[in-house]
C-alpha cells in the first residue's frame, strides 16, 4: 500500500532515527584511517581535523565552507522533517562561522510504499528552511531506497582568517551552549509512541530553529572556537574539541539545559543506540564526579538532530554574548563549562 | 518465569517489547536476550525502572539480562503515560498598540490596562502574549502593565517582546518583563498557536 503525505508516520517507516542513525565513530575510523587522501596546500580545513566542515581557500579573502548531512527521518511529518534536515545541513557552516550560499537535496526515497505528495512536502519544508537562511537551492540527487533519507550539501563562504575550528581552546574561557540537549530521546519517545504533543512540538521546534542568530551574535564576540552538536552527543563533540588541545574542560552538568522528559524516558531505557555507541567509543575522555545521575550521563552523550552551538568565548564576554543571544531570540543559551589546564585533554564533568 | 527473546531488534523495538510483556501481569523473574549492547543497557533501565534486579549475563554470541522483582516495589513506580491532549487550546494574543479602540487616546489606555488583566481569565488556554510596535511600551519601567504581566509569566504565560520595536523607541534598557525576541518567532508562534487574538 502507498501512503500519503496526510496519513504518514514517517517514523514508523524506518530503522534509525536523525543523528542517532550516525554509523558508530569507532566503525567510522576503522574504515578510513590510512586511507590515501589528494593532497592540495588550498585545503584549510580537511578530513584529518574531523571538523564541522571542509575549508577551501579560493583567494586571500575567500574561502570556501563545504559540508554534507542526510538522515532518516526522526518526526512523522514530511514538511518538519524536511525543515529539520535543511537547518541541520546548515549548521556546520554556521558552527565554522560561514555564510551558506548554495545547497543542493540529497533524497533516498521508497516511491513504492510512500506517495510521491511525502517526498514534495520533504522538499518543501527544506525549501522553506533555505529561504529562511538566504540559501538557494542549485540542484539535488534523488534514489529509489527501502527507506526514506533526506539531507543536503551546502556550501557557504568564509574568510580564510576568520574560520572557528574545534581547536585553538584558552584556559579560563567559557562554554556556551545554545539550544537544550535530549532530542534524540525525546525522538526515541516519539518514535516508541510515548512522547505527548506539548513536548515533542517543542523539540520538533527546537530542530527546526537556525543556528543562523546564534552565529550572527557571535561573530561580534572574541570566540576562538565553536562546533554545533549532533550525532556525537555534547561530550562527543567536545572529546573531539579536547583532543590534542594540551587543556582540559570542565562541565557543571547543572547548569546544561535538557529537556526534562528526556531524563523521565532516559530512565525507563528509551535510550537512542547512539548514545551508547558515544559513551562506548568517548567515555574515556570524561570523568564522571560521583553524583552525577546516570540519566544526566545519558543525556549528554545523547545524540542530537540539529543541535545547538557549542561556543568558546572569553570569560570576560560570555556573559555579554549570553545576553546578545537572548536578545536574539536564542533565550535557552547557557553557559555549561570552561576551559581548564588540568585534567589535560579529558573532560571532567562535575554535579555543579 | 517469562522469557522474551529480542535478537535482531533494535533501540526502542527491546524495551517496548519488555512492557508489552510486563503490561500482561508482573512476573517475579523475567529473562530477555538481546543481541546488541545498546539493548542491554536501554532493557536494564527499563527493568530497574520497573523495580527489578537485573543480572547480565553473555549468552553465546548474545547476551542476557535476568530481572529479579523486587519485593513491593512494581506498583511503587508508577507508570508514565503519554500526555493525553488535555483540550487546552492555545491561544496567542498579540498587542500591537497602546491603546484599546479608536477615539479618546487616554479611554484607550485605561481599556488596555483593562484588557491586560482581565487576560487571566482565559486561564490555561492562554498561551504567549506578543508585544510589537507601540504595544512594547507596555512591558517597560513606568507602565502599569508590568506587575500584572510578571503574574501571568509566573502563571506560565510565554510574553514576548518585540526587539526591533524596543530598539526603535530606545527603550531596550528599560523592558522589565518578557522575552525579547524576534519576527521568526512571532511567526512560528503564530503558526502554532490554535487562535490568534489581534488587537
Amino acid at each position: 500500500m502507498v501512503i500519503d503525505e496526510k496519513n504518514v508516520r514517517l517514523t514508523q517507516t524506518v530503522k534509525g532515527a536523525g543523528c542517532a542513525a550516525k554509523l558508530p565513530p569507532g566503525d567510522l575510523d576503522r574504515a578510513l584511517c590510512g586511507l590515501d587522501l589528494p593532497v592540495d596546500d588550498n585545503l584549510i580545513v580537511g578530513l584529518e581535523r574531523a571538523d564541522d566542515a571542509g575549508v577551501y581557500r579560493v583567494s586571500d579573502d575567500i574561502a570556501l565552507v563545504q559540508t554534507l548531512d542526510f538522515f532518516p527521518p526522526m518526526v512523522d511529518d514530511p514538511y518538519s522533517f524536511g525543515r529539520i534536515a535543511a537547518a541541520n545541513a546548515l549548521s556546520d557552516v554556521y558552527a565554522m562561522g560561514g555564510t551558506p550560499k548554495t545547497a543542493m537535496n540529497i533524497v533516498a526515497f521508497p516511491a513504492k510504499t510512500l506517495d510521491i505528495s511525502v517526498l514534495r512536502a520533504v522538499v518543501d519544508g527544506g525549501l522553506f528552511t533555505l529561504r529562511q537562511a538566504g540559501v538557494v537551492l542549485v540542484g539535488g540527487h534523488t534514489v529509489e531506497d527501502d527507506e526514506l533519507k533526506y539531507g543536503l550539501s551546502v556550501t557557504g563562504f568564509i574568510h580564510p582568517e576568520r574560520i572557528l575550528t574545534k581547536k585553538s581552546l584558552k584556559v579560563g574561557d567559557k562554554l556556551l551552549l545554545t539550544k537544550r540537549l535530549g532530542t534524540g530521546i525525546v525522538c526515541t519517545a516519539i518514535k516508541a509512541g510515548r512522547a505527548g504533543e506539548a513536548v515533542t512540538r517543542q523539540v520538533i521546534e527546537s530542530m527546526m530553529t537556525l543556528n543562523r542568530e546564534a552565529a550572527l551574535a557571535m561573530a561580534d564576540y572574541t570566540v576562538c572556537a565553536c562546533t554545533d552538536i549532533t550525532g556525537f552527543g555534547f561530550l562527543g563533540h567536545l572529546a573531539e574539541m579536547v583532543v590534542d588541545s594540551g587543556v582540559g574542560l570542565r562541565i557543571n552538568s547543572a547548569a546544561v539545559p535538557v529537556y526534562p522528559e528526556a531524563l523521565e524516558w532516559a530512565k525507563m531505557g528509551l535510550i537512542p543506540a547512539g548514545a551508547h555507541n558515544n559513551r562506548t567509543f568517548r567515555g574515556e575522555f570524561v570523568t564522571f564526579a560521583p553524583g552525577v545521575p546516570q540519566v544526566i550521563q545519558d543525556i549528554l552523550f545523547d545524540p542530537q538532530t540539529s543541535g545547538g552551538l557549542l561556543i568558546v568565548v572569553s570569560a570576560a564576554e560570555a556573559a555579554a554574548l549570553q545576553n546578545d543571544l537572548a536578545a536574539r531570540g536564542v533565550a535557552e543559551a547557557a553557559i555549561v563549562g570552561e576551559v581548564v589546564a588540568e585534567p589535560q585533554e579529558k573532560i571532567m564533568v562535575d554535579v555543579n | 518465569m517469562k522469557e522474551l527473546n529480542c535478537r535482531g531488534l533494535t533501540c526502542p523495538a527491546p524495551v517496548l517489547q519488555v512492557r508489552e510483556l510486563l503490561d500482561k501481569g508482573t512476573p517475579s523473574v523475567v529473562s530477555v536476550i538481546v543481541d546488541n549492547k545498546a539493548a542491554v543497557e536501554n532493557v536494564r533501565r527499563f527493568l530497574e525502572y520497573k523495580g527489578f534486579q537485573v543480572q547480565v549475563e553473555k549468552f553465546g554470541v548474545d547476551f542476557r539480562l535476568v530481572g529479579t522483582a523486587v519485593e513491593g516495589a512494581c506498583e511503587i513506580m508508577p507508570d508514565l503515560k503519554p500526555e493525553e491532549n488535555s483540550g487546552v487550546k492555545k491561544i496567542l494574543v498579540m498587542v500591537g498598540t497602546n491603546r484599546l479602540g479608536h477615539g479618546d487616546d487616554d479611554l484607550g489606555k485605561a481599556l488596555l490596562l483593562n484588557f491586560i488583566k482581565t487576560l487571566k481569565e482565559m486561564g490555561n488556554d492562554l498561551w504567549r502574549l506578543v508585544f510589537v510596535n507601540s504595544g512594547v511600551s507596555l512591558t517597560v519601567e513606568g507602565s502599569e502593565a508590568v506587575p500584572v504581566l510578571r503574574q501571568l509569566t509566573g502563571d506560565g504565560v510565554h510574553v514576548m517582546v518585540c526587539g526591533a520595536c524596543l530598539e526603535h523607541f530606545k527603550l531596550i534598557d528599560k523592558k522589565q518583563v518578557g522575552e525579547t525576541t524576534n519576527m521568526l518567532d512571532i511567526v512560528t508562534s503564530m503558526q502554532l498557536a490554535d487562535s490568534v487574538i489581534n488587537i
